[in-house]
């Protein structure tokens, strides 16, 4: 009788916009935040717990902000005409506009990503806002840092465990902040399909943004040229060349960082399990140049700038140009000059 | 008086024109390569229909290179060792004191240019470096296209280092055909806007007084030590 009335005095128009926790306490909590096991049954015979606990949700990034129908918009009034949802998924599938209406900017990433795309195909797996982030616990993404990959990993164990393994998975597991995680390469909101190679001829980029930072990279004795390097080679010069193209195929681009150093399972260039460490060098280069013998990893100069330490007849014939060009053309040049300069003094 | 020699024969000229045109393709395909990252380059290989088309004209044009290189050479050696032609390209003290001589003379310190004879030493220069240069671009292109193959016998160092050398010698060619080629063939007041010669085969009698007077004085003075000299790189034509 008493929450009958509470209700009547909320349809009155009397509430405070936004009273904060203690109405909600009151209101639907009221209900709803008494008993642990409350659920409904769902026609697919799944239990959908309605229960919410208020002290997870006053400690989620929404406590202090949201209120309970801020989300769940047509429950506004009791008893609710609850819409019949068929199972979980499609209840969590009708609230994934339900974030739109703040997030904006977020939602509209989410348009362009994999996951979206994989839902509008039909794939009611894919994940939906509520999926990462929560719903009623919502905590920031990114504390701590490696809450990230964890999350990723309820859906995608597989790749996780590989990641772990990883150089960088391991340095995150031991709480280095530098490491990327998932979303520093496949980006949180709008994943990019990585199946189609579109990812992997961004790599250069996405590699670059840390493996040219200075600061970082010496950190751990790092060249910060194996950008620069790589762009000069044969590989990287091809790949920039066909990234302009209009429908090339990206499967089928000259080596970027990903296709030597591996995707999920980058080692350390001196680790035993490195595809680029030498022994498995030959190995490696074989993937796309099947007939590969010995000699052929050392056609590629290892991000090494030629010195005449490193590729000595590399540099010596880098260094003949640089002298010979100009002089060629210079003397060219002058030779030129003097006869026009003839010519005019003949006249 | 219109006299004119004939100065090159038919098969030189088709030679020219095949080099002139299989030429401006390789650097047309191969510059923009090198220069990846400029936009020209992007939209020149655009236009050629994307990087894979853009190779594979680039590496044909470079066959049809090394095969009329190989056929130059080798007819030419030939023709020498049958004593068919004069070594009238081979490098001279000569054609070194014209060059000391040619540059004095632009600097007023002689009153005449040097007289030179078939071929003067700015031919010869040009001649030489063309093909001194496409044996470097063949050799190097070859290591290029089939590094997996080369690297079973060479070590891999060559193949960076062949791109180094294809790329640099690409590059000067292209600048010394475009600065001293272009000058020479058409900005040279003498010969200005266009010297038709090596299409036409003939080149007027004045002209040949001017530039290559030691060979109209061989022509004209009819003692040819060498039997066929004539017949094979020039004829007199009287019109």
């Amino acid at each position: 009788m008493k929450r009958v009335l509470l209700w009547l005095w909320l349809a009155a128009g009397a509430a405070p916009a936004r009273a904060g926790l203690p109405a909600e306490e009151g209101d639907c909590l009221g209900c709803h935040g008494s008993d642990p096991d409350m659920s409904m049954d769902l026609p697919s015979g799944e239990k959908l717990g309605i229960y919410v606990d208020l002290n997870v949700f006053a400690k989620s990034v929404h406590g202090e902000i949201l209120r309970c129908n801020d989300c769940h918009t047509e429950k506004n009034g009791y008893p609710h005409e609850s819409k019949p949802f068929a199972n979980r998924r499609d209840l969590t599938v009708a609230y994934y506009e339900g974030c739109k209406g703040c997030h904006f900017a977020n939602y509209t990433k989410t348009l362009d990503g994999v996951h979206y795309a994989q839902m509008s195909k039909g794939n009611r797996k894919a994940a939906l806002c509520v999926d990462c982030h929560g719903s009623h616990d919502i905590q920031r993404p990114d504390e701590p840092r490696t809450r990230i990959s964890l999350t990723c990993a309820k859906c995608h164990p597989k790749v996780f465990s590989v990641y772990t393994a990883s150089v960088h998975g391991k340095a995150l597991a031991e709480g280095n902040p530098d490491v990327p995680v998932c979303t520093d390469c496949h980006r949180a909101h709008d994943i990019l399909d990585p199946s189609g190679g579109a990812l992997a001829v961004r790599t250069p980029e996405i590699c670059g943004r840390c493996h040219t930072n200075a600061k970082m990279m010496a950190r751990y004795g790092l060249s910060t040229k194996v950008v620069s390097t790589y762009l000069r080679d044969f590989h990287g010069m091809s790949a920039s060349l066909k990234r302009g193209e209009k429908g090339a195929d990206r499967r089928n681009f000259a080596a970027v960082c990903t296709d030597c150093h591996g995707v999920h399972d980058i080692q350390g260039s001196k680790d035993p399990n490195s595809h680029t460490i030498q022994a498995n060098l030959v190995q490696t280069c074989r993937k796309c140049h099947p007939d590969a013998t010995a000699n052929f990893p050392q056609a590629w100069l290892s991000h090494y700038e030629p010195s005449p330490q490193k590729a000595g007849l590399v540099w010596m014939l880098q260094t003949f140009y640089k002298i010979l060009i100009p002089f060629m053309v210079g003397g060219l040049v002058l030779q030129i000059a003097l006869h026009l300069w003839r010519v005019v003094v003949n006249r | 008086m219109s006299t004119f020699v004939v100065r090159f024969s038919v098969r030189q000229r088709v030679e020219h024109a095949i080099t002139m045109v299989v030429f401006t393709v390789l650097c047309l395909t191969g510059l923009p390569q090198k220069f990846y990252g400029a936009a020209w380059a992007h939209h020149l290989i655009e236009l050629f229909g994307g990087i894979d088309a853009t190779r594979w004209i680039h590496r044909f044009c470079g066959w049809v290179l090394a095969i009329t290189t190989f056929v130059h050479f080798s007819s030419a050696l030939w023709a020498i060792a049958e004593k068919k032609i004069r070594l009238s390209m081979i490098p001279t003290r000569k054609d070194f004191d014209d060059a000391v001589d040619t540059l004095r003379y632009y600097l007023g310190l002689r009153d005449q240019a040097p007289r030179y004879d078939r071929f003067d030493y700015k031919q010869k220069f040009e001649y030489w470096g063309l093909v001194v240069g496409n044996v470097i671009m063949v050799l190097t292109g070859v290591i290029l296209i089939y590094p997996a193959v080369v690297t079973r016998l060479l070590p891999g160092e060559f193949v960076p280092a062949a791109k180094v050398a294809h790329s640099n010698e690409g590059l000067m060619a292209f600048l010394v055909i475009t600065i001293w080629h272009i000058y020479n063939a058409h900005l040279n007041p003498d010969v200005f806007p266009f010297d038709p010669t090596i299409f036409t085969g003939k080149i007027s009698r004045e002209r040949m007084a001017h530039e290559h007077p030691l060979e109209l004085e061989r022509l004209e003075g009819g003692a040819e030590p060498v039997e066929g000299a004539v017949g094979e790189h020039a004829e007199r034509d009287m019109g």
